[in-house]
C-alpha cells in the first residue's frame, strides 16, 4: 500500500485546509483567528505539495512539488510564533516579529532564486523519493525553525507556569491545549531526517493531522477561537464522504486487476454498486454519527437544556414577580450547575436595572443596580442576544473600542460569563447574569440558543406577573376612588345633619346661658357654692357655643368642597388664576428649572367659573408640563435644554381659549388616545401620577364649566393643552 | 305681644328657640315642617317667621313659594345650611326679609329678630 501513501498526506492537507478556513471564516476580524489561519495555510501548502510530489511518477515533477511545498514550510515558524504571541498576548515583541518575517523572506528569496533549500532527491527502497537537503543553508533554516518553535512553546510553558493559580480561566485552558497540540505536532520534525540521508520513514506529518484534532477538542470544550460544534459536524461530514467517495475509487484503482480476473469486462459494476450503496447510506451514516458524537460530547448540556425548556413553559403561570425571579435563578443555577446567577429587573422610576434575585453571589452595594444609560446596558440592548464575556474580551482586544472596554469591565465586575437579555418587543425589561459553570466547561452556541429562547419566555412571564401586580394595584385604586366618590355624595347629607345638630346644640347652650343670665339677680344672693357652680356652667356653655361655631365652619368648608352645581361660580380673573396655580405648584417646581411665559394682555375678559376648580385645572397642566420637562431632561442629557411653558389666550365667540404649550417630553402616539382615561399614566416620577389628573381636569372643564379641553402632543417635542371656558356675559 | 313663628324639623331647635324668645315676651308658635306652617298660617298672622330651608316634608323654599302664591306677605327670615347662590337668588326674588346661616348663636338671632319685630312697633 506504500504506493498510496500520498493519500495520507492529502488527507492531512485537507484537514489542515478545512480547519484553517473554518477558523478564519468564523471571525475574519479576530486577530487570533487570522494568525492561526496564516499558520494553517503554510501547513496546508506543505502537506498538499508533498502529497502531489508522492503521487507523481516523474522525479522532475516530484522535485518541483517538493520545492513548492517549501514555500509553506518556510513560513511555518514565523506564523506559528505570531499565533503564539497573539494567543498569550505578548506585547512589545514587534521587533522580533518583524525579524522573524524578514528571515522567512530571506529564505524565500534564496529558495526561489537559487532553489538551494533542496539539492536533489534521495531514493529509499521502501519509501520512495525524498528531498535531499544536506547543505548549510538548510541547516540554518532548520535551526531557525527549531528555535522559533522552541521559543513559542517555552513562552506558552512560562505562561502556564505563571498563571497556574488561575488554571480555571479560559485563556489558561486554551494555551494548555495549544501547547499540547504543538507538542504532538512538533514530532513532524522527524520528517527532516530522511532529508539528511537518514533512513527513517517520514511519518511525522501524521502527527500534524493530530494537531487539529487536539484543537477541535479545545474548541468544543473551551470555545477556542470562537468556533463551535459545527466543526465536529463538518469533520464527520468529511470522514463520511471520503469513505463514500474514496472506497469506490480505492476499489477501482487498487483491485482493478483482481476484479477483471474475477468478473471480466463487467469489473466496473463493483465500484459502481459500492458507490451507489455508500452514497445512499452516507446521509444516514452521517446523521447517526453526528447524533452519537454530539450526544456524547454534549450529554450534560442536553440534559439541562431540556430542563430549562420545560421550566420556561411553566413560568408564565407564576404571578408573584419576586417568586418568579427567585425561581428562575434557582433553576438556572441548579440545572447548569453554575457558580452564581443573578437577575436584574428594570425599575421605571429609578431608571436603572435593579438586582432582584441572586444565587451564589452576595448582594453588594456596587452590584445592586446598573444605570439604564451605561454602555453595558446599551450594548446588551443593541445585541438582543445572549452575550459572552470571552467574545467581548476578544473583540475589545481586536478593536480596542472604548465602550467595549467598559462593557468588559462591567462583566468582569459581575463575574459574568454570559448575559442573557430578557426583552419584550419594545424594551429590555430585565437580564440574567450567568457565572462560570462549576465544571469549568465553556458555554456552547447551543447553550446560547437555549438561553435566547429562555430569555423570551422569561420576558413573557415577567410581563405577565407585572401586569397582574399592576392590575391588582389599579383595582385597589379604583376601589379607593369609588370609596371617595361615595363619601363625596354622603358628605353632602352628612354635613347637613351635623350642621343641624350643631345648630340645635348652639340653641340649647344659648338658651341655657340666657336663662342663667336672666336669673342673675337671684344668683347674687345665692350661697357662694351655687354662685361658683353657675359661673362654671356659664363658662362651659360659652365654650360649647365656641365649639359650635368652629364646627360650623368646618362643615361649611366640607360642603363647599363637595358641592356640585353653580356654587362658587362667578367672574374669575385669568391672570390671578394663573398666578394662584403657579403658587400652588410652587412646593414642587423650582423656578430656575422651568420658565413660565405669559403671553396675554392684562385686560382680557373675565372667565365665568369656579376659581378653586379652575385653579386645580391649571395646577394640573403646570404640574404635567413640569414632569414632562423633567423627563425630557433625563432622557436627552442636553445642557442647553431649558424647560419652558408658554401661556397665551385668544377670544372666540363667548369663550376664552387658553393655550398652554410646553417643550417637555411629549406623549407617544400610541398613548395619546388614552390621555383622558382614568388611571392611565406615563409618568415616571417617584410619586407616580395617579392617572386621574387629566380625567378630573376634563370633568371640571367640560361638565362643570361647559367648556372644552383639547390636547395635542408630539413625542420629544412638547405638548399643547387648549382650554375653552366661557367669558362673563356683559 | 309680637308673634313669631319658628319652622324647623328639629324639635330641640324649636323647643329652645321658643323658650328663649318667650322669655323676651314674644308669643312663639312652632311648626315641625312646611305643611304644618301653612296650616298655622291659615289661622294665625305672625309678625315674623323663621323658616328653615332644608326640611324633610316640605322644604322652606317650597313653603315660601306657596305662601307668596297665596298672597301671604308675612315677613320671613330664611335659615340655611350653606350659602347656595341658586337658593339665595330664588328666595330673594320671592321676597324675604333676610337669611341666616346655621349654626347660629341665639344672641345673634335675637338681634335680627328684635330688629324686625321692633320695626313693626
Amino acid at each position: 500500500m506504500l504506493k498510496y501513501k500520498y493519500i495520507f498526506f492529502f488527507l492531512a492537507a485537507l484537514i489542515s485546509l478545512f480547519f484553517n478556513f473554518f477558523v478564519f471564516l468564523k471571525n475574519r476580524k479576530s486577530l487570533i483567528n487570522k494568525a492561526f489561519a496564516a499558520f494553517g495555510f503554510s501547513s496546508f501548502l506543505w502537506l498538499f505539495s508533498f502529497a502531489i510530489a508522492y503521487k507523481a511518477d516523474n522525479p522532475t515533477i516530484k522535485l518541483q512539488w517538493f520545492n513548492f511545498g517549501y514555500y509553506g514550510i518556510i513560513f511555518m515558524p514565523a506564523s506559528f510564533y505570531f499565533f503564539t504571541s497573539v494567543l498569550i498576548g505578548i506585547k512589545r515583541d514587534k521587533i522580533l516579529k518583524v525579524f522573524n518575517w524578514t528571515i522567512a523572506l530571506i529564505f524565500l528569496i534564496i529558495h526561489v532564486f537559487k532553489k538551494s533549500l533542496i539539492l536533489d532527491l534521495y531514493y529509499y527502497d521502501w519509501w520512495g523519493f525524498f528531498p535531499n537537503t544536506r547543505h548549510l543553508i538548510h541547516v540554518l533554516f532548520l535551526i531557525y525553525l527549531v528555535l522559533l518553535f522552541w521559543i513559542s512553546m517555552a513562552l506558552m510553558a512560562v505562561y502556564l507556569f505563571k498563571m497556574r493559580h488561575e488554571s480555571g480561566s479560559t485563556k489558561f485552558q486554551r494555551v494548555k491545549y495549544v501547547l499540547a497540540g504543538t507538542l504532538v505536532g512538533s514530532t513532524s520534525i522527524l520528517d527532516f531526517l530522511p532529508s539528511y540521508g537518514i533512513n527513517f520513514p517520514p511519518i511525522g506529518f501524521l502527527c500534524m493531522t493530530a494537531y487539529p484534532l487536539v484543537f477541535s477538542y479545545a474548541i468544543l470544550k473551551y470555545r477556542l477561537m470562537d468556533v463551535s460544534i459545527a466543526i465536529t459536524r463538518t469533520g464527520i461530514f468529511i470522514a463520511v464522504y471520503s469513505l463514500v467517495l474514496g472506497t469506490p475509487f480505492a476499489i477501482a484503482f487498487g483491485w482493478r486487476e483482481k476484479l477483471i480476473e474475477l468478473m471480466g469486462q463487467n469489473w466496473w459494476t463493483v465500484p459502481l454498486i459500492s458507490s451507489t450503496a455508500l452514497a445512499t447510506a452516507g446521509p444516514f451514516l452521517y446523521l447517526f454519527l453526528q447524533k452519537k458524537t454530539e450526544d456524547r460530547l454534549l450529554r450534560d448540556q442536553r440534559r439541562y437544556q431540556s430542563t430549562l425548556r420545560q421550566a420556561s413553559a411553566g413560568m408564565s403561570r407564576i404571578k408573584d414577580l419576586k417568586r418568579l425571579l427567585n425561581l428562575i435563578v434557582y433553576i438556572l443555577s441548579r440545572a447548569i450547575n453554575l457558580n452564581h446567577c443573578l437577575i436584574y429587573l428594570y425599575d421605571e422610576n429609578k431608571r436603572e436595572y435593579v438586582l432582584e434575585a441572586t444565587r451564589g453571589k452576595e448582594r453588594e452595594e456596587q452590584n445592586s443596580f446598573i444605570a439604564e444609560n451605561s454602555p453595558f446596558i446599551k450594548y446588551l440592548d443593541k445585541a438582543g442576544v445572549p452575550i459572552v464575556y470571552e467574545e467581548i474580551k476578544q473583540k475589545m482586544h481586536d478593536f480596542s473600542d472604548k465602550k467595549l472596554k467598559e462593557v468588559e469591565l462591567k462583566l468582569r465586575e459581575l463575574e459574568a460569563e454570559v448575559v442573557v437579555p430578557i426583552a419584550t418587543d419594545k424594551s429590555l425589561i430585565a437580564f440574567g447574569i450567568l457565572g462560570k459553570k462549576k465544571s469549568k466547561e465553556m458555554y456552547t452556541p447551543d447553550d446560547l440558543a437555549v438561553f435566547a429562547i429562555l430569555g423570551n419566555q422569561v420576558a413573557l412571564a415577567i410581563e405577565n406577573a407585572q401586569f397582574y401586580e399592576e392590575s391588582k394595584k389599579t383595582q385597589a385604586q379604583l376601589f379607593q376612588a369609588e370609596k371617595m366618590a361615595t363619601i363625596g355624595t354622603m358628605a353632602d347629607g352628612l354635613s347637613h345633619q351635623i350642621n343641624n345638630r350643631l345648630h340645635a346644640l348652639g340653641f340649647i347652650a344659648g338658651d341655657a346661658l340666657d336663662s342663667i343670665k336672666l336669673k342673675s339677680k337671684e344668683a347674687e344672693i345665692a350661697p357662694e357654692g351655687i354662685r361658683d357652680l353657675l359661673r362654671d356652667i356659664m363658662g362651659a356653655l360659652l365654650k360649647i357655643q365656641d365649639n359650635v361655631r368652629q364646627g360650623g365652619e368646618i362643615v361649611q368648608g366640607l360642603l363647599r368642597y363637595t358641592r356640585k352645581g353653580e356654587e362658587g361660580f362667578g367672574p374669575v380673573d385669568f391672570d390671578k388664576l394663573v398666578d394662584a396655580s403657579v403658587e400652588m405648584a410652587q412646593f414642587k417646581i423650582k423656578k430656575d428649572q422651568l420658565s413660565i411665559v405669559k403671553d396675554y394682555l392684562k385686560d382680557i375678559p373675565k372667565i365665568y367659573g369656579n376659581f378653586t376648580q379652575l385653579q386645580e385645572v391649571f395646577f394640573n397642566i403646570i404640574d404635567n408640563s413640569y414632569d414632562a420637562v423633567q423627563q425630557r431632561k433625563a432622557e436627552v442629557d442636553d445642557s442647553n435644554y431649558k424647560g419652558k411653558i408658554k401661556v397665551s389666550t385668544r377670544q372666540t365667540d363667548g369663550f376664552l381659549e387658553i393655550n398652554v404649550l410646553d417643550n417637555g417630553i411629549g406623549v407617544k402616539d400610541e398613548d395619546q388616545i388614552k390621555l383622558f382615561t382614568p388611571f392611565f399614566t406615563t409618568k415616571l416620577s417617584s410619586k407616580k401620577g395617579t392617572g386621574l389628573g387629566l380625567y378630573v381636569m376634563r370633568k371640571i372643564v367640560e361638565e362643570n364649566h361647559h367648556g372644552r379641553v383639547f390636547m395635542s402632543s408630539e413625542y420629544m417635542v412638547g405638548t399643547l393643552t387648549v382650554i375653552k371656558v366661557p367669558i362673563v356675559k356683559k | 305681644m309680637p308673634k313669631l313663628l319658628i319652622v324647623d324639623d328639629e324639635s330641640d331647635v324649636r323647643e329652645f328657640a321658643k323658650n328663649f324668645f318667650q322669655k323676651r315676651k314674644i308669643d312663639v308658635l312652632t311648626a315641625s315642617g312646611g305643611k304644618e306652617a301653612l296650616s298655622i298660617l291659615e289661622k294665625e298672622t305672625p309678625d315674623l317667621m323663621l323658616l328653615d330651608v332644608r326640611m324633610g316634608e316640605l322644604s322652606g323654599v317650597d313653603t315660601l313659594r306657596t305662601l307668596r302664591k297665596q298672597g301671604n306677605q308675612v315677613k320671613i327670615i330664611m335659615v340655611t345650611g350653606v350659602e347656595d347662590p341658586e337658593v339665595i337668588s330664588e328666595v330673594e326674588s320671592l321676597g324675604v326679609t333676610g337669611y341666616v346661616h346655621k349654626p347660629l348663636a341665639l344672641d345673634e338671632l335675637e338681634q335680627i329678630v328684635m330688629k324686625e319685630l321692633g320695626r313693626k312697633e
